[in-house]
């Protein structure tokens, strides 16, 4: 089998199946194999692609008057605030969702800046700020999984995955940030995934109470 | 995270959350709608690739879900049902815009960009382990509309391709050569974007 009619075949087996004659051919061409390789590949980070965007206030805003136009909603007693009652109890992780959001801000207006003070610090021995904050974030990570697994173990394993997605999220777009400090794009990334990881520390905590 | 999202911040869970928007319980409906929006936004996002019409579609499919909540009876996850709402609207959309038609023959016929790939030195340039999902998503948005729509049905949310098929009116072959068609476009992408890098440095 040459390699023209196994590729046109692959759309319908990539997933599975394909006759013995393509198995083979599979086996024994390299560049078929390499090309097969690529394209799971694909197929599987795309899976672990998670949402990473919140629509802007507005949407809310049309959404609620459009409920209200139409009837749909009874008119809101005295609102205590969307998160309801103040809660004093997010203990020692509540400080650390904020150190998150600072080491946000201390990465991306540093600027240009940062590849060059990073190697003067390394070089001076110092550490730098936000290797320090990285150091700290993964035992912050194993202090969010010990809770969860005290207080809600069946959800540690799905938690964990969480944690290493936006984990993975943020290590990416540090990666371009520090190719191209002026990445807009990677900046928003960065910043989203910092506040996606608030958001699983705080969640953490609530389970904690 | 399926259970810890069903403690909503107001300290109720989804199914309470979903009974009281049932009566009309506005705060409810904002629970609801903070539980749920960033996987909406996110899926009107990657299929239509502007920021507008996300939101605007956003905000459409929840209206609709809200009209419809009364309906809900628990046969399937909330989230799911809603995730297939979501995606309606979006094609709705789509279609009432010009959906890139896809074309039995279009599928069937072999064209110049499906030739045999040759390259030369392949075994030193497989993507394995070289993607970050910065430059995915960046490719992603760089589909061609049709390729994106599958792309994100079936590797992104998890739909198979006899539910496409039938959302988008194709055949399942159809759709699984779409498919075909939109990986093998990414992996050029991803690796113009690797070459690209490996220049730089």
């Amino acid at each position: 089998m040459k390699c023209a009619e196994f590729q046109r075949a692959l759309p319908y087996i990539i997933d599975g199946g394909g006759t013995a004659e393509e198995q083979e051919h599979l086996r024994s061409c390299n560049i078929c194999a390499d090309l097969v390789q690529d394209l799971r590949y694909i197929a599987e980070q795309a899976k672990l692609l998670v949402p990473m965007e919140d629509p802007s206030p507005r949407v809310w805003n049309g959404i609620s008057k459009t409920l209200e136009r139409e009837g749909l909603v009874k008119p809101a007693p005295a609102r205590r605030g969307l998160l309801g009652p103040q809660r004093q109890s997010w203990g020692f992780l509540a400080p650390l969702a904020a150190v998150s959001a600072l080491a946000v801000g201390l990465y991306i207006y540093n600027g240009s800046n940062r590849a060059e003070q990073t190697t003067t610090a390394q070089q001076s021995g110092e550490q730098p700020a936000m290797a320090q904050v990285a150091d700290d974030s993964a035992q912050d990570d194993q202090q969010v999984l010990e809770l969860v697994a005290q207080h809600q173990p069946s959800m540690r394993q799905t938690y964990e995955q969480n944690l290493k997605s936006v984990n993975a999220y943020i290590r990416d777009a540090k990666a371009s940030l520090q190719q191209n400090p002026d990445d807009n794009e990677a900046k928003e990334y960065l910043m989203q995934a910092y506040e996606q990881k608030a958001m699983l520390y705080q969640m953490a905590a609530r389970s904690g109470e | 995270m399926t259970q810890a999202k069903k403690i909503l911040a107001t300290g109720i869970s989804e199914a309470e959350a979903i009974e009281r928007a049932k009566a009309g319980d506005s705060e409810s409906f904002e629970a609801l709608y903070g539980l749920h929006k960033r996987r909406v936004y996110s899926l009107c996002l990657r299929m239509t690739g502007n920021t507008a019409e996300a939101e605007d579609l956003t905000q459409e499919a929840f209206l609709q879900l809200y009209r419809k909540i009364a309906t809900f009876r628990g046969e399937s996850a909330f989230s799911t049902w809603l995730h297939r709402l979501a995606v309606n609207v979006v094609l709705m959309h789509l279609r009432k815009k010009g959906l890139p038609e896809i074309s039995l023959d279009e599928a069937m016929e072999p064209q110049q960009e499906d030739g045999p790939k040759k390259d030369i030195g392949a075994r030193d340039n497989v993507l394995a382990g070289s993607i970050d999902r910065v430059n995915l998503e960046r490719a992603i948005e760089s589909l061609p509309p049709g390729y994106r729509i599958i792309f994100v049905l079936h590797d992104i949310e998890g739909y198979e391709h006899n539910e496409i098929a039938e959302m988008m009116g194709c055949s399942i072959g159809n759709s699984k050569s779409q498919l075909h068609k939109a990986r093998m476009k990414l992996r050029d992408l991803l690796k113009i974007s690797r070459a690209e890098k490996a220049v730089k440095h």
